[in-house]
């Protein structure tokens, strides 16, 4: 470890007086880094300039404690592992690469089975998602109701394609085929809050209430 | 193990419980074609090419012979003709995506050549080579990820680069030819920075040496 | 902390002193919230009556009470004042006051907020009076409106958790499952097969381990009865559970809910604490030496989930992808222990069967189908929402005398059932009773709930793309039929409805459809064909107009249609003119509008905001767009205004 690391762990293991967790974490960064030739923290900061490296590890320090907490909660078990990235999910908004390969370590689980989840489930973004989430229902009834053209004002009001973060990460866009609210179709949710079947003006007043 | 009596194309077959009906009839010299079959990876039952017809009394229904425990009094046919329209449209299929695939199948079972729109990535997710890194080298290096009409193999580089170099065990699976090409094209291109996340095994710039270097 | 119950005795006495405690008189104002009602705030109407009552002086005679779904969703926020049933409709914040002077203190009925037939323009106030409520027979579904769903102490007090006590105390497992057998009770889910067959064979797999799930993976577009009864009702399927669980000898259980519906998680969490309170999960319930617990799994978002061998994948934490089940999972599931899965909506049936007998719940239904079936009624009718109806009942009898008929006077055109797995079933089929068989005979299947209404203005081959676009994002992509299957059928239906169809493709889809049938893994991809064959069976015309004509005949195909202003009716008020998004419309004040083919994207802005006294905006398919008119002017008659 260099200096600055040495320097950040002690300073980590006296502010924040972690006695057990974060002592488990820099236990496994430690052997991490010996077992191989790049280091658990290195991987990660690969590119990183080296006066950042300090503010990556930190980050990576605090996101690993965080896991370990979910997996405390959890139990360290891999049943449980789609109910622990929901967690991390909720946490975060979005699974940090970190999360993924810490929660490979530590659960003992292969990180192709972690992707092939994470990639499977609706649930899990692996970008960073905006302050607000918009999603546009594309059930059936909200189908037949004409969602396809909610969709598309929404689309053009953002400027972004379904799936997609505008750039000032404000908003995240998205459609989901079925909501379960299929009497108001079509609908659109925004940040949790049903709308049914608003008119563009309507639409545009919504979304510009969104900070 | 206890033993069951049934027949398989007319012919009456000993099988022991617990094996398949391909295993069974394999045993008897019957060949059923496959293609995500490997005697050395657990069933994965998704090509479907191994489908056979079996009847029950006077219910007759589609299995995957791979997958399908025998059992007492079971009635197969290999080659009805509903078995042989389903290889027919599964190579029909898989060919859309692999051109050349399973060439002497395709000749057999009369694949139609321009009824679907090409659309070429070779790689058909047969899973084999995913499968064979993880059930018998332990290694992990590939896996799959998204879902639908989306899902596609990916590689780990940074395992690939520890365990690949000495194994290449999955170059000889590969139905298609897509790893051993694939594997040439990205280890130059991320040798200098290893990444422990996923990349995708067939992306735009390998594609398209793939297919010059076969046309 | 609650008394724990350990006797038939016990729970009778609790029931009556719950009871005792609620005065029958009592006005109590039952506010609906479920998710359509909270789309239209009925949180904070709830929340302007607790306030208004107290404001108004009436806090001690008046109850207040969030409720779950009352079924009604097109209406809400709906809300019914007990006891004298009065049901306001479209109720608002605004309305708050008002509803509390007169109705709730001087007990005036107000007009304006009572049910009026569209068109009869009869008043109905009392909710059982309501064409949309009279022709249901709500046995599961309406105790909704009774409870909050995070009171236990109101599902006990009509009668919740008697039917556990007379499992437990008074009958042997093997007497509930000659009950549930007798009362043949079939899967709600959509595959409809005998509960008490897949009961049987979990309970005589050898093993000391065997879970029950209840499959609240509601992932059928177009239908939400689970949710609505999870979040209303989520005692009534654990008691289900619990009875079911002792039948089998299970001691653990599942809730597999989606992640789409938190509220529906928060509600079953909070009841099953509230029944281990009371004893009626945990240890040693009701004293008959019967342990069983229950956990709640999250989903992830993935329809194939909704799977029983994919879900049980899932709960494994492992990637849902559904497993050959050659060997079933009441035989092998979870961790390879037998585990019997079912719906929602099974289960909750459950508890009827036990207290009041299978040969009253024998007594609705049809032949092969006994009880009741809860359907999502919804698309293009006038009452969209949650209805329940004894199966048997026929297609028409639910779309016209509950749902009201077709939106705008508009002709129907076809009902889509089943979800994905389903198919769209033309106007000729109308007097079908709806059951587990009678649908499937043409094409279609009951399924789990989905009863999409469509009219003239649905094309039905954008109807067989949008359900193969679905499928292509959630099936799992593992086995070939399925996953090349589909991508070949979406891009064949987008070359139709682009106007780009070949006259082979019918035949040709009709082809990869018996392939995709027959050869597919699991059942996702067997029925995907169905709203494809249904559409081509029923809807052939439609295929051809778009593949021959090059004209999509209900006119919703964006490549096959042109926007077109008719000069003569254009009034050139310059409200199109002004809101379209990409400034394709030329004219004037006084200058007719004309729309520039060239630059329009089909948005339909200018067809939605011409004012209805001129509709002088139409669609156009499969013929050429008239030039602009020479004469631009508008004639203005006299007195005509803009």
């Amino acid at each position: 470890m260099t200096e600055a690391q040495e320097e950040l762990l002690s300073e980590l293991r006296e502010t924040h007086g972690y006695k057990t967790q974060t002592e488990v974490v820099m236990d496994a960064l430690e052997s991490l880094a010996g077992r191989s030739s790049a280091s658990f923290g290195s991987k990660l900061s690969h590119g990183v300039e080296p006066h950042e490296r300090e503010e990556v590890m930190r980050k990576v320090i605090a996101t690993a404690s965080k896991v370990d907490e979910i997996i405390d909660k959890h139990g360290k078990n891999d049943s449980q592992l789609i109910q622990i990235l929901l967690e991390i999910q909720r946490e975060y908004n979005w699974l940090p690469k970190e999360a993924l390969l810490w929660l490979s370590e530590r659960l003992g689980v292969s990180i192709n089975r972690i992707y092939q989840i994470a990639t499977f489930y609706k649930a899990f973004s692996l970008v960073p998602r905006g302050r607000h989430l918009v999603r546009v229902c594309m059930g059936t009834a909200c189908h037949v109701r004409g969602s396809m053209t909610l969709s598309d004002r929404a689309s053009q009001l953002l400027n972004i394609d379904p799936g997609e973060t505008t750039k000032d990460m404000r908003f995240s866009f998205e459609t989901v085929n079925c909501l379960g609210c299929c009497a108001l179709g079509p609908v659109i949710v925004i940040d949790g809050e049903y709308h049914s079947k608003p008119s563009t003006p309507e639409l545009e007043k919504l979304l510009n209430e969104c900070a | 193990m206890k033993q069951v009596t049934m027949s398989i194309d007319g012919k009456e077959v000993k099988a022991k419980e617990g094996m398949t009906i391909l295993q069974a009839a394999m045993e008897v010299g019957i060949k059923i074609p496959t293609l995500c079959y490997d005697d050395r990876l657990a069933s994965y039952g998704a090509c479907r090419l191994c489908s056979v017809e079996i009847k029950k009394g006077e219910r007759s229904r589609i299995v995957a012979s791979c997958v399908y425990p025998v059992e007492e009094g079971l009635v197969v046919e290999t080659e009805s003709p509903r078995v042989q329209k389903i290889r027919k449209v599964i190579l029909e299929l898989l060919r859309a995506r692999s051109p050349g695939l399973k060439e002497e199948l395709a000749e057999r079972y009369e694949v139609d050549k321009t009824r679907l729109d090409r659309d070429a990535t070779f790689c058909i997710l047969c899973g084999l080579c995913v499968r064979y890194c993880a059930e018998v080298k332990g290694a992990n290096v590939l896996g799959f990820v998204g879902r639908g009409t989306e899902r596609q193999v990916v590689f780990f580089p940074d395992i690939a680069f520890k365990t690949c170099p000495t194994c290449k065990e999955c170059f000889n699976i590969c139905p298609t030819g897509v790893i051993p090409s694939d594997f040439a094209v990205n280890v130059p291109r991320f040798e200098k920075q290893p990444t422990v996340f996923p990349v995708r095994l067939r992306d735009e710039q390998n594609l398209r040496e793939f297919i010059k270097k076969i046309e | 902390m609650a008394k724990r119950i350990g006797s038939l005795d016990d729970m009778e006495q609790l029931r009556k002193r719950i009871v005792s405690g609620i005065d029958p008189n009592k006005t109590m104002v039952t506010i609906c919230g479920g998710t359509g009602c909270q789309a239209y705030g009925s949180d904070k109407v709830f929340q302007a009556f607790t306030e208004e009552v107290k404001r108004q002086g009436v806090d001690v005679e008046v109850g207040v009470k969030a409720t779950g779904c009352h079924g009604f969703c097109e209406r809400g926020v709906v809300i019914v004042i007990l006891p004298e049933e009065i049901c306001y409709l479209r109720v608002r914040v605004e309305d708050v006051p008002e509803i509390v002077s007169e109705t709730l203190v001087q007990h005036k009925v107000i007009e304006r907020l009572t049910y009026e037939d569209p068109q009869t323009g009869e008043k109905s106030v009392k909710e059982s009076d309501i064409p949309f409520y009279k022709h249901q027979s709500r046995i599961v579904f309406g105790k909704n409106r009774f409870i909050d769903p995070k009171s236990i102490d109101d599902y006990i007090a009509i009668g919740g958790y008697e039917a556990l006590a007379k499992a437990l105390c008074q009958m042997t497992p093997e007497q509930v499952m000659d009950e549930v057998k007798k009362a043949n009770i079939r899967g709600r889910g959509g595959g409809g097969f005998p509960a008490a067959v897949k009961w049987q064979t979990t309970r005589s797999s050898p093993s000391d381990v065997k879970y029950v799930i209840v499959n609240c993976d509601e992932g059928d577009p177009g239908a939400y009865m689970d949710r609505s009864l999870m979040e209303g009702n989520p005692h009534s399927v654990l008691e289900g559970l619990t009875i079911g669980a002792y039948a089998i000898g299970a001691h653990k259980g599942f809730v597999y809910v989606r992640q789409e519906y938190p509220l529906a998680t928060e509600n079953t969490i909070c009841a099953i604490e509230k029944a281990e309170e009371y004893g009626f999960l945990g240890k040693n319930i009701m004293n008959s030496g019967f342990d069983f617990t229950v956990e709640v799994e999250r989903g992830a978002g993935a329809f194939v989930s909704g799977e029983s061998s994919a879900l049980m994948s899932a709960i494994e934490g492992r990637v849902g992808e559904p497993r050959p089940k050659y060997i079933r999972t009441s035989v092998s599931g979870i961790w390879g222990k037998p585990s019997n899965l079912n719906n929602v909506e099974t289960w909750a049936n459950v508890p009827l069967v036990i207290s009041k007998g299978a040969d009253w719940y024998t007594s609705i239904g049809t032949e092969g189908s006994k009880g009741t079936k809860i359907f999502s009624l919804v698309g293009k009718v006038n009452n969209t929402g949650l209805v329940e109806v004894p199966m048997g009942t026929t297609l028409r009898e639910i779309i016209y005398d509950i749902g009201g008929g077709i939106l705008n006077g508009k002709k129907f055109k076809a009902v889509q059932t089943g979800g994905p797995s389903g198919g769209c079933i033309p106007e000729q089929f109308l007097d079908k009773p709806v059951d587990f068989d009678e649908l499937s005979k043409v094409g279609a299947m009951m399924g789990s709930g989905g009863m999409i209404v469509m009219d003239e203005d649905n094309c039905m081959v954008d109807v067989a793309r949008y359900f193969v676009n679905f499928l292509s994002d959630e099936s799992c992509g593992k086995c070939v039929p399925c996953r090349e299957g589909l991508r070949h059928y979406h891009k064949i239906l987008e070359r139709i409805v682009s106007g780009e169809g070949r006259e082979s493709d019918i035949e040709l889809l009709q082809d990869l459809s018996d392939v995709i049938k027959d050869a597919s893994l699991c059942a996702l991809g067997q029925t995907a064909p169905n709203p494809v064959l249904t559409t081509i069976q029923y809807f052939r015309d439609e295929y051809e107009a778009h593949i021959k004509e090059r004209r999509c005949p209900a006119k919703v195909c964006k490549d096959l249609i042109s926007f077109y202003i008719e000069p003569d009716k254009c009034k050139a008020c310059m409200i199109c003119l002004r809101n379209c998004p990409v400034g394709a419309i030329s004219g004037d004040k006084g200058l007719i509008h004309v729309i520039d083919q060239g630059k329009c994207t089909k948005c339909g802005t200018c067809l939605d905001l011409c004012p209805t006294r001129f509709n002088a905006v139409t669609k156009l398919s499969g013929e050429p767009v008239p030039p602009p008119p020479l004469k631009r002017e508008v004639t203005r008659e006299k007195g005509s205004e803009q």
